[in-house]
């Protein structure tokens, strides 16, 4: 039987997953990466989080820096609290000792206040400087040791900070359970957050490089969806049952409306009815079934006009609190914060409808492009396993034209249901047209309609008269 | 000009604390955490302590202690200079003859040397 290591908490939203469940007890890490990478903020909010566990936290520093303009830092930090300075946590700076008396009365010093605190969480913040002291590389190495099982003795987990890039072969390395690297690379012009276990001794971490950002409450980690995902957290249950689509005239096309747990894709170009689609969709949002928007183009105010225009209620779902908005603006984004937040939203309400506005979003916060796929893959089997009806919208860059992308070949295969929509001009006139080109496991109306905008939102009419290439927009009369 | 022995794990603010005491006329000694205070303390017998709270193997409360519980050192004046735990110093007014919020202010740390010196408390 395999057994798992008791854990430390890190008090680091998704770092606990990423480490695969905490901290290992006993254990130590180092916590590497260039000056302003987060590594101090990190461990101080470890710290603090064990400290509201109730450990004691002995925090050694070889650094410059005074304490006291650490703690102003710090006090622009949510989880900091300044009343446990000196009675749970403790900072002490051992530079004097280790100029004065060397690393070996440092190992010594570390000993004695480990056991006087009853500290279980050590964190010794510039190990950098360790280094410079050592004679040779084997000191360092001696001296990690030494802290490490001067601590483990005593059940007390390690982080060593460092501004060094160790290499992954270093003495320091191999001697420590696990690294973490924090990094911050700038693509393009934008910069981007991330950290990687580089090593996890006795733990499986998710491997990889995984967005995280800091904000007043500290370090947020956000795993790559892809990794944490792999399987679905729950059992896919398939089922027959069919889902209103609440735009009148489609069930009919779909073969009974949209298959329960589904993903629909709405393709088409601007203004060709994508978000009516969307919000009489979520206007059949009821206790039972809770719905949820999360678009990047409406803000929940303008939705609301939009809806109101086109004749379709969703302030009373809305009012009624089985209507949920969400708006993330097309900036500055984090692709996997947005998938997280997503399914958080997703989890919280136990929505059922859920009309996201548009993938594009997600793509265009993407730093890898590479990725899309996987992370398709793992938000679209989470939000099936987890029981939703999904309608996404895909925008088609030109309005009309011969060349119909469908948004990836890959991503298509993703989706259970393809809806196109198109603006065709025939006869001197456009008209919105929609088609079904794939349901799952059903049969459905492979015919073109007409789409109309009637009182009570858009309406799919009668089959569009006989043209050929109506997919590309650019429609030419039949000859007889 | 007097002796004083600072308690002070954080070499840029023990430092900072020397240049300014010597400036004022007085001779400094230095110690890196509460112990080695403490041993600096019986070896030299000072005429003040200036002492940090939160330092290694024994906190600036835990030098007190020590020192107002030895009969031969009970009478040396102490100031406090902390941070954080300004008012757990103030709490303990027995131990301390004055306590002083970092960061320094020299103005204030000299006129609070001058009254412990000259035995008045500022608590």
């Amino acid at each position: 039987m395999t057994q798992s290591l008791p854990r430390i908490i890190s008090g680091v939203d998704g770092l606990d997953q990423i480490l695969g469940g905490g901290f290992v007890e006993g254990a130590s890490y180092i916590v590497q990466g260039q000056p302003g990478a987060g590594k101090t903020i990190l461990a101080n909010q470890v710290a603090f989080a064990n400290v509201g566990a109730g450990r004691k936290v002995l925090y050694i520093t070889l650094l410059a820096e005074t304490h006291d303009r650490l703690f102003q830092v710090l006090g622009t930090l949510d989880f900091f609290d300044r009343n446990q300075l000196g009675v749970t946590i403790s900072y002490v700076s051992v530079f004097q000792t280790l100029r004065d008396s060397g690393l070996s009365a440092v190992v010594e010093l570390v000993r004695k206040e480990i056991a006087r605190q009853g500290a279980t969480l050590l964190v010794f913040d510039g190990l950098l400087n360790a280094r410079d002291r050592a004679d040779s590389p084997l000191d360092v190495k001696t001296f990690v040791a030494e802290i490490q099982s001067q601590a483990a003795f005593v059940g007390c987990s390690v982080l060593f900070l460092t501004s060094t890039r160790f290499a992954d072969d270093s003495p320091e390395h191999t001697m420590v359970d696990g690294v973490i690297e924090l990094h911050e690379e700038v693509p393009g012009v934008r910069s981007v957050r991330r950290l990687q276990v580089k090593k996890s001794r006795g733990s499986p971490a998710l491997g990889g490089l995984h967005q995280f950002e800091i904000t007043s409450s500290g370090v947020t980690a956000y795993p790559r969806l892809e990794a944490v995902l792999r399987s679905p957290s729950t059992q896919d249950e398939p089922s027959l049952a069919a889902v209103a689509s609440g735009v009148e005239g489609l069930d009919e096309l779909l073969g009974g409306g949209l298959p329960a747990s589904s993903v629909t894709l709405v393709f088409g170009p601007s203004g060709a009815g994508k978000t009516a689609i969307g919000v009489s969709f979520l206007a059949k949002a009821n206790r039972d079934e809770p719905a949820l928007h999360f678009g990047f183009y409406e803000t929940p105010t303008r939705l609301r006009a939009k809806a109101r225009a086109l004749g379709v209620d969703i302030d009373g779902p809305i009012d009624a609190g089985d209507l949920e908005i969400i708006w993330e603006p097309m900036t500055e984004n984090l692709l996997d914060k947005l998938g997280h937040q997503l399914l958080q939203a997703v989890r919280r309400r136990k929505v059922k409808r859920l009309f996201l506005d548009g993938l594009g979003g997600f793509q265009r916060a993407a730093v890898h492009q590479a990725r899309m796929t996987e992370f398709f893959s793992a938000l679209t089997n989470e939000l099936r396993a987890l029981g939703v009806t999904t309608i996404a919208t895909w925008e088609l860059r030109d309005l009309f034209g011969p060349t119909l992308t469908a948004p990836g070949s890959e991503l298509s295969s993703l989706i259970d249901n393809l809806v196109m929509l198109r603006h065709i001009e025939a006869e001197s006139r456009y008209t919105k047209a929609l088609s079904v080109l794939k349901v799952r496991d059903s049969a459905f109306d492979p015919a073109i309609h007409e789409v109309s905008f009637g009182n009570t939102g858009i309406r799919i009419d009668v089959p569009l008269p006989p043209v050929a290439n109506a997919a590309t927009g650019l429609a030419t009369p039949l000859s007889t | 000009m007097a002796l004083i022995v600072i308690a002070e794990d954080e070499f840029l603010i023990a430092d900072v604390l020397s240049i300014m005491l010597e400036d004022a006329g007085h001779q400094v000694a230095a110690a890196p955490h509460g112990a080695a205070a403490l041993s600096l303390v019986k070896e030299k017998r000072p005429d003040l302590v200036i002492t940090d709270f939160m330092m290694p193997l024994m906190t600036g409360l835990e030098l007190a202690q020590a020192l107002r519980a030895d009969e031969t050192l009970s009478a040396i004046p102490i100031i406090l200079v902390s941070g954080a735990q300004a008012s757990i110093g103030r709490a303990h007014p027995d131990m301390f003859d004055a306590v002083l919020d970092k960061p320094y202010d020299e103005t204030r740390l000299l006129n609070a040397v001058e009254g412990a010196l000259a035995g008045r408390s500022t608590v």
